[in-house]
């Protein structure tokens, strides 16, 4: 075995923002759980109202009023659907429907059984597509990727390895070299995911993953752009080459 | 009700058409129909919650469309699992031998660098910063103020 002369090693670091909402479910997969819960529903034993109500009382009243009654059995009469047969208020070949009471919310509510209005999950960074922004496609991982000088090309932040400091370390710290020490970030491993093999001066690249919690990313250099983008993205900016040899170690 | 054959015996000669319902004094026996101690009536509710008797709904008999048609869908989310777990499956090799590659590189062109990746991590744990993705983002989506806490030793 010949040993390789040591060209210039080099740590790139993946660093990635987890999603912060759930992916969207497929158009499959919510029927199939809205017939799962439905079967279920079906099968569920009657709600023991008698047990969570005591007999008597203005909430058991109001529980009460708010249900809807099925139809009960009555001697000589036709049911095309089928004879009645109910226990406990319930009629037991149906799923059964236990509605709860509610009064009508007031508009300076404050107490904590008002209404939960939720967030939406397309930002004004979605809307003005800025692609510099943490806060955008909050149901994809990014990841940043950075230029150097108008004539660079897109890629994982990458720095030079000097003296035998570990992979990681020369990344983390490179990171806070050109992007500030505000980066909040954690690193997966110390060991190197993947090594791309640079044609063109054969530096060997080595990539770290890492990821961040807070902070944000300011280039020190105003030559330097960086962009903050999703797996499907990132296609579109970096050579196929680079994307092709990446591509698995990304998250959607 | 105890009480009402007596309230008629007494008004034997009166027309009965005129009775109205009298309501009388409530007695122990009626307000507790039953008759069990109100100790012992919360034990029979509460087991009575536990027990299926009169609670189970009526057994679902499926025609033989409605079998296929059930099996068809399980049939179906079955294949889909499949399929994500054969991707997921295929992903993680192909992130393996990237890896073994990568350290087999490391290791002849650095071993000094190979010895530091090779540090034994276990007992590292998750950071409590991690956020766990839920169904509707926070209000606050990003912390952009964070600063480097130094440590003094």
């Amino acid at each position: 075995m010949t040993t390789k002369a040591p060209s210039t090693i080099r740590a790139a670091l993946v660093l990635a923002r987890t999603p912060i909402v759930v992916p969207k479910l497929t158009k499959f997969e919510s029927q199939y759980i809205k017939y799962k819960s439905e079967l279920e529903r079906r099968l569920m034993w009657t709600f023991p109202a008698y047990y969570y109500f005591k007999k008597g009382t203005m909430s058991e009243y109001k529980f009460q009023s708010a249900q809807k009654k099925p139809i009960s059995k009555q001697p000589g009469v036709w049911y095309p659907e089928g004879i009645p047969d109910i226990k406990h208020c319930r009629e037991r070949s149906t799923k059964q429907e236990v509605i709860i009471p509610k009064e009508t919310p007031k508009s300076d509510d404050t107490s904590v059984s008002r209404p939960v209005v939720k967030n939406p999950a397309v930002t004004r960074a979605d809307e003005s597509n800025d692609l510099t922004s943490l806060e955008r496609q909050l149901r994809n991982t990014l990841y940043l990727l950075v230029k150097s000088g108008s004539k660079g090309e897109w890629k994982f932040p990458s720095f030079d390895v000097g003296s035998n400091q570990p992979l990681h370390e020369v990344a983390e710290s490179g990171i806070r070299e050109i992007g500030g020490n505000k980066l909040n970030t954690w690193t997966v491993s110390r060991k190197p995911v993947k090594v791309l093999n640079d044609g063109k001066d054969g530096s060997l690249e080595f990539l770290i993953k890492s990821r961040i919690f807070s902070g944000e990313f300011v280039p020190k250099n105003k030559d330097t752009e960086f962009k903050w983008l999703t797996k499907e993205e990132i296609k579109d900016f970096v050579n196929k080459d680079y994307y092709d040899n990446t591509e698995y170690l990304l998250d959607k | 009700m105890l009480s009402t054959p007596r309230l008629i015996t007494r008004c034997k000669n009166v027309d009965t058409s005129i009775l109205t319902i009298i309501r009388t004094k409530r007695t122990k026996a009626n307000k507790n129909s039953t008759g069990v101690s109100p100790q012992m009536q919360r034990v029979v509710t509460q087991l009575s919650v536990m027990s299926a008797r009169k609670k189970q709904p009526k057994m679902l008999k499926l025609s033989n469309e409605d079998l296929i048609k059930h099996q068809t869908i399980e049939t179906a989310w079955k294949i889909y699992q499949d399929k994500l777990q054969g991707q997921r499956t295929l992903r993680l090799k192909k992130q393996y031998f990237a890896v073994k590659e990568a350290m087999d590189t490391l290791k002849e062109v650095s071993p000094a660098l190979f010895y530091e990746a090779n540090v034994d991590e276990s007992g590292k744990t998750f950071p409590m910063e991690l956020r766990v993705p839920t169904d509707a983002p926070p209000r606050e989506i990003w912390h952009y103020d964070y600063t480097l806490k130094t440590t003094e030793t």
